[in-house]
């Protein structure tokens, strides 16, 4: 039994409120792992269903490799070109048939002679990636912003518990308590909360999978082995940026990349979405277990 | 008369291939009846695991000829023994049943030539051919094929007819034959030649498979580019031959500008269909 002896700071001892703090914490990695594994998980169909280039592309690297996979279809079609001085898309033949709704916008884009970097902002094919994404979403290979928002509050969570650490070691400090400890859990919930509040995956397991499945089945439109994009048509050269990257759109036709401004590192190495931590590059499952906090496993030490 | 050491009567018929290539091997593993196969031997390292799409090819029954380029088995001096230990060795990871080579040389004097060459059909070339044929049969597990190039001009001092030098090579080696169809098309039409005399003059029985290549006409001349369709004319003799002695298979070798995936695979049947092979596509 331990009485609340006079120096303890707020009337809690320290070892009872370490182990209640590292409980919490604990509770709540565990809750919000949950959570994202059920999120995340895309249901049973996402894993079967059959997925189009400009899909995998969006999956993969996001609107701007979805817009790549969409001129590569276009260009191998012999339906759009780039202005040598301007840098500006233009048409070079009739419409091709079988067009999805992005290709169709990027093409009568490419008859406005819009260029490629202001592709994004052109209503007709912002509407069209709005459709795409909804498309994924709905097949459960990309979490809505909705789901990514209640992911976060996870972390808000964890930025809760972070106050109320640095609360408490403010207080012990002013009363000259040992925070040893208290300083290694918030060290490991402040990583846990940045964790949780920016490593918000778009593509579901679902969709993941999918993807290095495509990989896989596609090999042969891999960059090294210098593809014949005429033979494997519009539908091989998107998937071929799609599943490649943006190397694949410089492979099929470098004077168009060029003057096109292609950014060649377009992603080939997964999307994290607009608010991740930048680069993207969360080739883990991402099932969320890999998160930096977990407790320092500080055993029943004194904090604050 | 030597026998030939390996009879045309043991090989089964493959019917119809194709010349694997990285830029397309997305089509030849999309070929459901595909039997048989060739790849450039030196495109593959005698060690390092297969390329992914090959190991493929090899694990669902399809016959992998490694076809050499650079063994030089027409240079005056030996054939590099590395060389053979490679080519051997590609062969032997592929489950190759044969493997094949040039007629040709292809560098001189440790100077590469960049081209397959002619030899001057002398007794004497046969002579320097076969010893270096038979250098590559000794660690060849398996039969090897002779390729004659296109002559693009003839020695002075040239003893034998094409077909006399070829036959004399393979008499010589037990060696088989590979034939290029559009080879012989090409050079028969470019001297006024009937190609039926030259398929008459060569030991159709050793063939042991065919190519097939597209090519183009330009100012009269018809060149074998292996980069534009089969024409007619080819195709037509491809008929002719099989109709004398049919091969075991027959192979599309496509080499660059490659088309449409539906165009390949309409090269691919119309082979079958002057051949009489049942479709792979």
């Amino acid at each position: 039994m331990v009485l609340a002896a006079t120096g303890d700071t707020w009337g809690i001892p320290g070892p009872t409120f370490i182990t209640g703090y590292l409980v919490a914490a604990a509770l709540l990695v565990v809750l919000a792992t949950l959570h994202r594994t059920v999120l995340l998980g895309g249901g049973r169909d996402a894993f079967t269903a059959p997925m189009g280039p400009q899909q995998a592309a969006y999956l993969n690297g996001g609107p701007r490799l979805a817009l790549y996979a969409a001129l590569a279809g276009l260009r191998v079609s012999g339906a759009i070109g780039s202005e040598a001085h301007t840098g500006a898309l233009t048409t070079t033949g009739p419409r091709p048939l079988g067009l999805t709704p992005l290709d169709n916008a990027v093409y009568d884009a490419a008859h406005r002679r819009v260029r490629t970097r202001d592709l994004g902002a052109d209503p007709g094919v912002r509407s069209a990636l709005d459709g795409l994404r909804a498309g994924l979403e709905s097949a459960g290979w990309a979490l809505t912003d909705g789901q990514r928002g209640t992911i976060r509050l996870w972390g808000v969570a964890a930025l809760f518990l972070v106050g109320v650490g640095f609360l408490r070691l403010m207080a012990g400090l002013q009363n000259d308590r040992p925070v040893a400890f208290l300083v290694l859990a918030l060290i490991a919930m402040v990583g846990t909360a940045v964790y949780l509040l920016t490593r918000v995956p778009v593509q579901t397991r679902a969709g993941r999978a999918a993807v290095r499945r495509l990989r896989g089945e596609q090999a042969h439109l891999a960059p090294a082995l210098s593809p014949a994009y005429a033979t494997y048509g519009a539908a091989g050269a998107a998937m071929g940026v799609a599943l490649f990257g943006a190397a694949s759109l410089w492979a099929l036709d470098p004077a168009f990349a060029a003057q096109a401004e292609i950014q060649r590192q377009a992603a080939a190495s997964g999307y994290s979405g607009s608010s991740g931590c930048g680069g993207g590059s969360s080739s883990s499952d991402s099932g969320g277990g890999s998160s930096c906090g977990g407790g320092g496993g500080c055993g029943g030490g004194c904090g604050g | 008369m030597t026998t030939p050491v390996n009879t045309p009567a043991t090989t089964p018929a493959y019917g119809v291939g194709i010349g694997w290539r990285p830029e397309i091997a997305g089509v030849v593993a999309g070929l459901p009846g595909l039997r048989f196969a060739e790849v450039v031997a030196e495109s593959v390292h005698p060690h390092a695991p297969l390329p992914d799409a090959l190991a493929a090819l090899v694990d669902r029954g399809v016959a992998v000829v490694p076809h050499g380029v650079r063994l030089n088995l027409g240079g005056a001096e030996p054939v590099e023994a590395a060389r053979v230990t490679a080519f051997a060795a590609v062969a032997e990871r592929l489950r190759a049943p044969l493997a094949s080579e040039h007629i040709a040389f292809v560098r001189a004097g440790g100077v590469e030539a960049g081209h397959l060459l002619p030899l001057p059909r002398t007794r004497e070339a046969v002579a320097a051919v076969a010893a270096n044929v038979r250098r590559v049969q000794d660690e060849l597990a398996v039969p090897l094929a002779l390729e004659p190039i296109a002559a693009l001009f003839d020695w002075p001092d040239d003893e034998l007819t094409e077909a006399e030098f070829v036959t004399a090579i393979l008499d010589a080696t037990g060696a088989r034959l590979l034939l290029d169809v559009a080879n012989v098309y090409a050079n028969a039409r470019n001297r006024g030649a009937d190609p039926l005399a030259v398929l008459a003059a060569l030991p159709l029985d050793r063939v042991a498979y065919v190519h097939v290549a597209g090519g183009a006409e330009h100012d009269g001349v018809y060149h074998d580019t292996h980069t534009d369709a089969v024409p007619a004319e080819v195709l037509a003799l491809v008929t002719e031959l099989c109709a004398r002695h049919r091969p075991p298979a027959l192979m599309l070798e496509r080499d660059g500008h490659y088309p449409p995936e539906a165009d390949l695979r309409a090269e691919l049947d119309a082979i079958a269909a002057a051949a009489g092979y049942p479709a792979v596509t």
